[in-house]
């Protein structure tokens, strides 16, 4: 569920194909910066109703996802 | 008199702050700033607390006016000079090279205004949200670690995304840039280059002979390709070099990483002309004379004064 909207929103911010981003995806090989991940923490952070906090340890997919659901299930 | 929101939030005559540059901005520097009536600003740098401290103590040697700090994120020293900054109750603290959301809640409650650099409406975003005073609106025409978008775009659409006020750097040099700052939605302007030739300014003069021998071609970015630490700085053998590595079909980011050590120290105590990374704006072209620090305020201030009152020519 978080990865299917977390890839909807990487595929819209990006111009590719959802089915082309996995867990393993990492940001820099989609070309996305830390300017893009700022970013995209901001829209997740506004579908989810969460607060994240962006640092050096999130290269891929399914750091944003782990990042995502620890605050999910607090919530 | 040009007045704006963040002379009084800061208590400064001018709405000018003078870039927190590696190696370069000491507590001297800051302090010529301070005295002409902008923020001077000393730049933590990749230094350990005990530099700071003694630049904070000559800074307050110097001058009783306000002046900030410029912490650089990625310093391994960053926990404790972040520390230091609340300590010492400097006034104001300013951060490059990343998000300062970790230091926020202390530093606030040390009674410290906090103005992030930022190259994004996100960034600029996340930094109201977490406290920020106001936000330094940073385009890729600055000297140094830089970001993507330029002046003239990141600006306006900073302005429009947040409710704290806009202060903007990157190519400005003189009141020309001011002014078309203020028109873009800014109250306030940070210049670096122009700076670099400030007479009370320590850096070497070969450095110095660099910014006044550059055109407005003379500046290149490195460090694009793995990004992370995308820099702007004059031509010479240091920056071909440095292209030619990064570029090569072995290289790595770790390998390009390697490649900056001690480069800026060589350019600003040695005057390694070869060797040196001189960190400089595409603006340095503009930038033809040595002047004491508060000379170069007023001369600028002047200037965008007489060009904001004749702005209504255009309007017919």
């Amino acid at each position: 569920m978080v990865l299917e909207k977390v890839r909807e929103l990487i595929a819209e911010k990006i111009n590719c194909e959802p089915g082309s981003i996995t867990e393993e995806t990492k940001f820099a090989d989609l070309g996305i910066d830390s300017l893009d991940v700022t970013e995209l923490v901001m829209s997740i952070e506004d579908e989810f109703n969460i607060e994240l906090e962006i640092n050096e340890s999130m290269v891929t997919v399914a750091d944003l996802i782990k990042a995502v659901e620890s605050k999910t299930a607090k919530g | 008199m040009i007045k704006s929101p963040i002379c009084e939030m800061l208590k400064i005559d001018y709405p000018i702050f003078q870039g927190g540059m590696a190696w370069i901005a000491d507590g001297r520097l800051a302090a010529a700033v301070s005295n002409g009536g902008g923020l001077g600003i000393i730049s933590a740098m990749n230094a350990g607390g005990d530099y700071l401290k003694r630049q904070i103590e000559i800074a307050r040697s110097l001058t009783d006016r306000p002046f900030g700090v410029n912490i650089m994120l990625m310093s391994p020293h960053v926990d404790e000079v972040a520390e230091i900054v609340a300590e010492e109750r400097v006034p104001v603290v300013t951060t490059g090279a990343g998000s300062p959301i970790k230091y926020m809640e202390r530093w606030l409650e040390a009674g410290i205004t906090v103005i992030p650099v930022v190259a994004s409406v996100a960034m600029a975003k996340r930094a109201e949200r977490s406290g920020a005073a106001a936000v330094i609106a940073e385009g890729e025409e600055s000297g140094g670690h830089i970001g993507e978008l330029t002046t003239m775009a990141l600006v306006p659409q900073v302005c429009d995304a947040v409710n704290i006020p806009v202060i903007a750097a990157g190519g400005i040099a003189d009141g020309r840039g001011v002014a078309a700052c203020f028109m873009l939605g800014a109250v306030g302007v940070q210049l670096g280059t122009r700076f670099l030739l400030a007479k009370e300014c320590p850096v070497h003069p070969n450095y110095k002979e660099m910014v006044l021998k550059a055109t407005d071609i003379s500046t290149v970015v490195t460090g694009r390709r793995f990004g992370g630490h995308t820099c702007r700085s004059i031509k010479n053998d240091f920056t071909r070099n440095f292209l030619k590595e990064e570029y090569a079909p072995d290289a790595t980011p770790e390998k390009i990483e390697e490649l900056g050590v001690g480069a800026l120290r060589l350019a600003a105590l040695e005057g390694d002309k070869k060797n040196g990374c001189f960190l400089a704006g595409q603006i340095a072209g503009l930038v033809n004379k040595e002047q004491p620090a508060a000379e170069i305020i007023r001369e600028i201030f002047e200037e965008a004064e007489a060009l904001l009152k004749g702005a209504s020519l255009w309007v017919k």
